[in-house]
């Protein structure tokens, strides 16, 4: 494969928003070095305007849909890139704003804590344009970086450097088997980029090394069964980290998964479609059961978010152009949702200290406020109508059906009444418990921001879908011609649905 | 106004409930206020629609139709026909006697109005909804509130206080909870009822994708469905598809009716709920079964619901005897009303079960009126437990001499619920009774048993409430002297004889919706009547309504899809 390096600067346009936002990462350092002296507060809301500016001319990207490919086919900018983008920079803005409080706790290098969280996003973006597997194994390495040391950021907490320790000895051990995955494919293959192996022929290198490479990705957003750090790392992450880590590496690497699945293997859906059922139903399943015996929030808001990837991954397994716009659109609810719950949760333990369910109790009376987000977005993350999180089911559901996945969609809906007992204990606490300290707990105005912005995106998506789905529906567009035909796929469905 | 009557009454109690988010609980007033005027205007909508319906053109009136998702064929697709108006009507009459039943709540009472709302406009969007996208939607969201609801402002049961211990306290969470059987509190009761009807309410959401799948039609519209999806003969594990959604759809939405073996969830949840929630639950929300029975399984899949219906006549049958007979030995007041509920219930199983013109009409005034009579009793079962603080019968009596409004209107009450000639009731049962003799004499029988059976519990509760020696303990009790206190019970006293007396516009607008959808099922006409008495009038027949003919009215047709247009 060769290709040419002499760029022009029409296409360097496509990678103006990661270019902007290196140099305005450098200057979030920088200016942390010149002035130590800054309010830290400062800087977060430095490093926001950074990543406004770049989602920005994201929107503007999309309006104007400029897309391309750059590196021969290695960066490649298309509306579902662009989509992950706005996805993963939305979701950076709003953890920045919910950890400007939390910070405090930290004893050293709160400047730095800023500059890490925009460069993992920065590591992310790639992610989402990464169109080889070259690119997605550096963009990944680059973006978990980051999150190695987010994670252990609280140093003098065991903790926290527990979680750090699980998250890079796994994360090091999956970077292992990608790369391992890489050198068979491409040793079967001959190939790197993902259109190019369209039309390869299924040798047993092959499988296994897109299996290792499933492995891979499936640490990354955490699905049964390379699941055993995401309870760990989520309790002992600063809760921040925790949020971000559940919601934008899910994101990107989910734009790789379904480049993987759809350009890449579209062919041999009959195959992985086993693949995809399996893991499904074990990560619903086990995140649900294994979410009603906890009694921390945050590790609660792990294994939700297992259960969480189980659905998503229906969608993969429709692996229809539905099944994708569905993906996406879940990813949207889910985002607003989880942020929301998770801003709900620094709040708290700003006031409280703990992060125990038993913590919760009357939080209906000391603050009306949290306690109806907080219900909100729980009920949303269990499929409540007139909720984000319904709609998001629902669309999936809808799109695995039309591929006829009934044994799928029928352990979807159990999963959903198993997942409303655990949330509900989480609301019998809030509003059915009297508190033991009434009194009230006071919010400051970024964190409103963030629940406000949850509430909204929550609420909106639920009541009013349209504006969603023409925008997820036109982001994957450049899927159409890659997914398979209804027809080769009724076998294995109608083994399947039994 | 009136093409728009729907959109009022759903969003009002809505848009009552987004303002009193901004109202502070320090001005009780206005809270209570803004609760009463929402639900007022849903009341004179609900009213205007049920005066309002032509039962000559029949069909679907009101129709408002808003395109919601293109890529899932999902649309706002409102519209009542002669089954969904007279529900409406109850189902915002209940709320406003609900407003002012809950009057006096002074814990939270902003919260408790808000969800109260949301519970009442969710019910009446389900018996507005013609897409069964939001049927399940408006269903689904019925729940919710109720978990908070029972939680928040109910209360315990007797024995539960018994069995609290310190261990048990922490018992009762995560897993626990679960297994926790023995302990009735209202945070079980909750739970449980969420989890019940959420559980069976997914069964029916399988059914409905289905049928979204195989009619291959790419929309949820009911009406489209019903004359364009062609679900029979599909051959499904050992049995036929169309069997399967219409086993799904039943027990489905059979769960909140209750039928016999899923009804435990029903008694311990109106027990645990306070009076306003209890009238709801018990009048409205139970019917959203037996109405989502109708609207999906009777009419998407009526040669199925012939073959299948019998399922229901027996299962009535125990729904009928073993509610009452639970009924006759329990020994609190909202246990006996919850089981005369549910075997209530089987009664209106049973008219629609017998598939017959008269029945099926008899079961929808009775759906109407029981929603009436538990109301009323509900409410007096709240303001007894209010003044006296317990609710188990052989500890009260002589309350009386205390309370003489409420006696009276307690006597009303079981009367109505027994169906006494000159309630509506009375007109209800005995078109049941009538109509299913034919097909169903032994269920008839049983049903005739039952109607001895609320006789005898409920003047036993009668006589342990009000007469006999009383309990000095709650010599302080006092009646409802208030206006506010004594309107909901007078309003429904005087809706359930008024129409009791006057039944004919009731009984034409049931007839109206009835008649097509048996003609679909059974393909028998109704004998065409002269216009003359008893029956439906001449004019109005089936000949007329036949379901070839688009079944709308001032919209679009059913089967041109123009989602933009606005009915004018």
């Amino acid at each position: 494969m060769t290709f040419s390096l002499n760029l022009s600067l029409s296409d360097l346009l496509l990678l103006l928003p990661e270019i902007f936002l290196t140099c305005w990462l450098c200057v979030v350092i920088t200016v942390d070095f010149v002035s130590p002296r800054l309010p830290k507060e400062r800087l977060a809301y430095l490093s926001v305007g950074g990543l406004l500016a770049t989602l920005g001319c994201l929107a503007w990207f999309d309006m104007n849909q400029v897309t391309g490919t750059l590196f021969g086919n290695m960066f490649v900018l298309d509306r579902m890139a662009i989509f992950f983008k706005i996805f993963i920079l939305g979701s950076t803005i709003l953890v920045i704003l919910a950890s400007i409080e939390y910070v405090d706790r930290f004893t050293l290098f709160r400047g730095e804590y800023y500059a890490l969280v925009v460069m993992s996003a920065l590591g992310m973006m790639f992610m989402a344009s990464a169109n080889d597997l070259l690119s997605v194994f550096v963009s990944l390495e680059f973006s978990t970086l980051g999150f190695y040391i987010l994670v252990s950021y609280l140093r003098d907490d065991m903790a926290s450097n527990e979680a750090g320790l699980k998250f890079f000895i796994l994360g090091v051990f999956a970077a292992g088997l990608f790369a391992y995955g890489i050198s068979l494919v491409y040793g079967e293959t001959g190939k790197l980029v993902f259109s190019d192996m369209a039309s390869a022929p299924a040798t047993p290198g092959l499988i296994i090394g897109f299996l290792l490479i499933f492995a891979a990705l499936g640490f990354k957003i955490g699905a049964v069964p390379f699941h055993s750090w995401i309870p760990d790392t989520y309790h002992g992450a600063p809760t921040p980290v925790t949020a971000f880590l559940s919601i934008a590496p899910k994101g990107a690497a989910l734009a790789i998964l379904l480049r993987i699945f759809i350009v890449a293997l579209g062919t041999f859906k009959p195959t992985w479609i086993y693949l995809l059922v399996a893991v499904s139903i074990i990560s619903m399943t086990y995140g649900n059961i294994v979410a009603i015996a906890q009694r921390n929030i945050k590790r609660l808001l792990a294994y939700s978010g297992i259960a969480q990837i189980g659905n998503v991954l229906i969608g993969l397994a429709a692996g229809t152009k539905m099944g994708n716009d569905a993906i996406l659109f879940y990813l949207l609810a889910y985002l607003f949702a989880n942020i929301g719950a998770f801003a709900v949760v620094i709040a708290v333990s700003q006031a409280i200290g703990r992060d125990e369910i038993e913590d919760y109790s009357g939080l209906g009376r000391r603050s009306p406020f949290l306690a109806f987000s907080m219900l909100l977005f729980l009920l949303s993350l269990a499929g409540v109508p007139p909720l984000a999180g319904f709609i998001g089911k629902l669309y999936i559901f809808i799109a695995a059906i039309k591929e006829g996945l009934y044994t799928l969609i029928t352990v979807g809906l159990i999963n959903i009444v198993i997942s409303m007992y655990y949330y509900l204990i989480v609301v019998k606490k809030m509003y059915i418990n009297e508190p033991v300290d009434p009194s009230p707990i006071s919010i400051s105005g970024s964190m409103k921001v963030v629940i406000y912005v949850g509430l909204a995106g929550t609420l909106l998506i639920g009541i009013y879908p349209q504006p969603f789905t023409d925008w997820v529906v036109a982001a994957t567009l450049m899927f159409a011609n890659f997914v398979a035909p209804a027809a080769t796929v009724t076998p294995p469905s109608l083994l399947i649905g039994g | 106004m009136g093409e728009y009557a729907l959109l009022y009454i759903l969003f009002a109690p809505f848009a009552g409930a987004l303002g009193l988010i901004f109202v502070s609980n320090r001005q009780p007033t206005l809270v209570r206020g803004i609760a009463a005027s929402a639900a007022f205007v849903s009341l004179v909508a609900s009213l205007y629609i049920f005066y309002g319906y032509d039962p000559v053109q029949g069909g679907f009136q009101f129709v408002q139709k808003f395109a919601w998702s293109k890529e899932l064929g999902i649309a706002l697709y409102l519209g009542v026909d002669g089954i969904g108006t007279p529900l409406v009507l109850a189902s915002s009459i209940l709320l406003f006697a609900g407003i002012f039943v809950s009057w006096h709540i002074k814990d939270r009472a902003k919260e408790f109005y808000i969800w109260l709302l949301i519970l009442a406009a969710a019910t009446i969007g389900v018996f507005m909804s013609l897409d069964l996208f939001f049927l399940y939607f408006f269903y689904e969201m019925s729940v919710i509130p109720m978990y908070l609801l029972l939680g928040m402002w109910g209360s315990h049961t007797k024995k539960y206080l018994e069995m609290t211990d310190p261990e048990g306290l922490k018992q009762r969470d995560s897993v626990g909870f679960i297994f926790n059987f023995g302990s009735n509190s209202k945070e079980y009761a909750a739970m449980k009822l969420v989890l019940f009807l959420s559980a069976f309410a997914v069964a029916a959401l399988m059914g409905i994708l289905l049928i979204y799948k195989f009619s291959g039609l790419n929309t949820f519209d009911i009406l489209v469905l019903r004359e364009q999806a062609n679900l029979m003969n599909i051959p499904v594990l050992g049995t036929t598809l169309d069997k399967i959604i219409w086993i799904l759809v039943f027990f489905g939405f059979a769960s909140i009716a209750p039928i016999w073996p899923l009804h435990s969830w029903s008694p311990v949840g109106h027990a645990a709920a306070p009076a306003a929630t209890s009238m709801l639950h018990a009048g409205v929300l139970m019917k959203l079964g037996h109405f989502s029975i109708i609207r999906v399984a009777f009419e998407i899949l009526p040669e199925t619901t012939r073959e299948l219906m019998p399922i229901a006549a027996v299962l009535c049958m125990f729904s009928i005897i073993y509610g009452g007979f639970v009924a006759f030995y329990a020994k609190d007041t909202k246990y006996v009303i919850g089981y005369s509920s549910s075997s209530h219930m089987g009664y209106v199983f049973l008219g629609m079960a017998a598939l017959n013109y008269i029945s099926l009409s008899g079961a929808v005034i009775y759906m109407f009126a029981h929603a009436m009579a538990t109301g009323m009793l509900f409410a007096m079962a709240g303001w007894v437990y209010d003044q006296t603080h317990t609710r188990d019968i052989p500890s009260l009596g002589g309350l009386s001499n205390k309370m003489p409004f409420i006696s009276g209107c307690f006597i009303v009450g079981c009367m109505a619920s027994i169906g006494m000639p000159g309630t509506v009731n009375f007109v209800a049962e005995i078109m049941i009774v009538v109509g299913s003799w034919n097909k169903y004499p032994l269920q008839v029988i049983v049903a005739m048993l039952g109607i001895v059976l609320t006789l005898a519990y409920l003047f036993k509760m009668m006589r342990g409430l009000f007469y006999g020696p009383m309990n000095q303990k709650y010599s302080h009790a006092h009646d409802a002297v208030g206006t506010v206190d004594r309107l909901p019970l007078l309003m429904m006293i005087t809706i359930s004889i008024g129409f009791g007396i006057f039944p004919m516009h009731l009984y034409d607008v049931v007839r109206s919706g009835v008649d097509p959808l048996i003609a679909r099922i059974t393909h028998v006409v109704p004998v065409a009547e002269t216009g003359k008495g008893f029956g439906v009038r001449g004019e109005a027949t089936a000949a007329v309504r036949a379901p070839e003919v688009p079944l709308i009215v001032n919209g679009p047709s059913s089967l041109t899809p123009d989602p933009l247009r606005r009915s004018e």
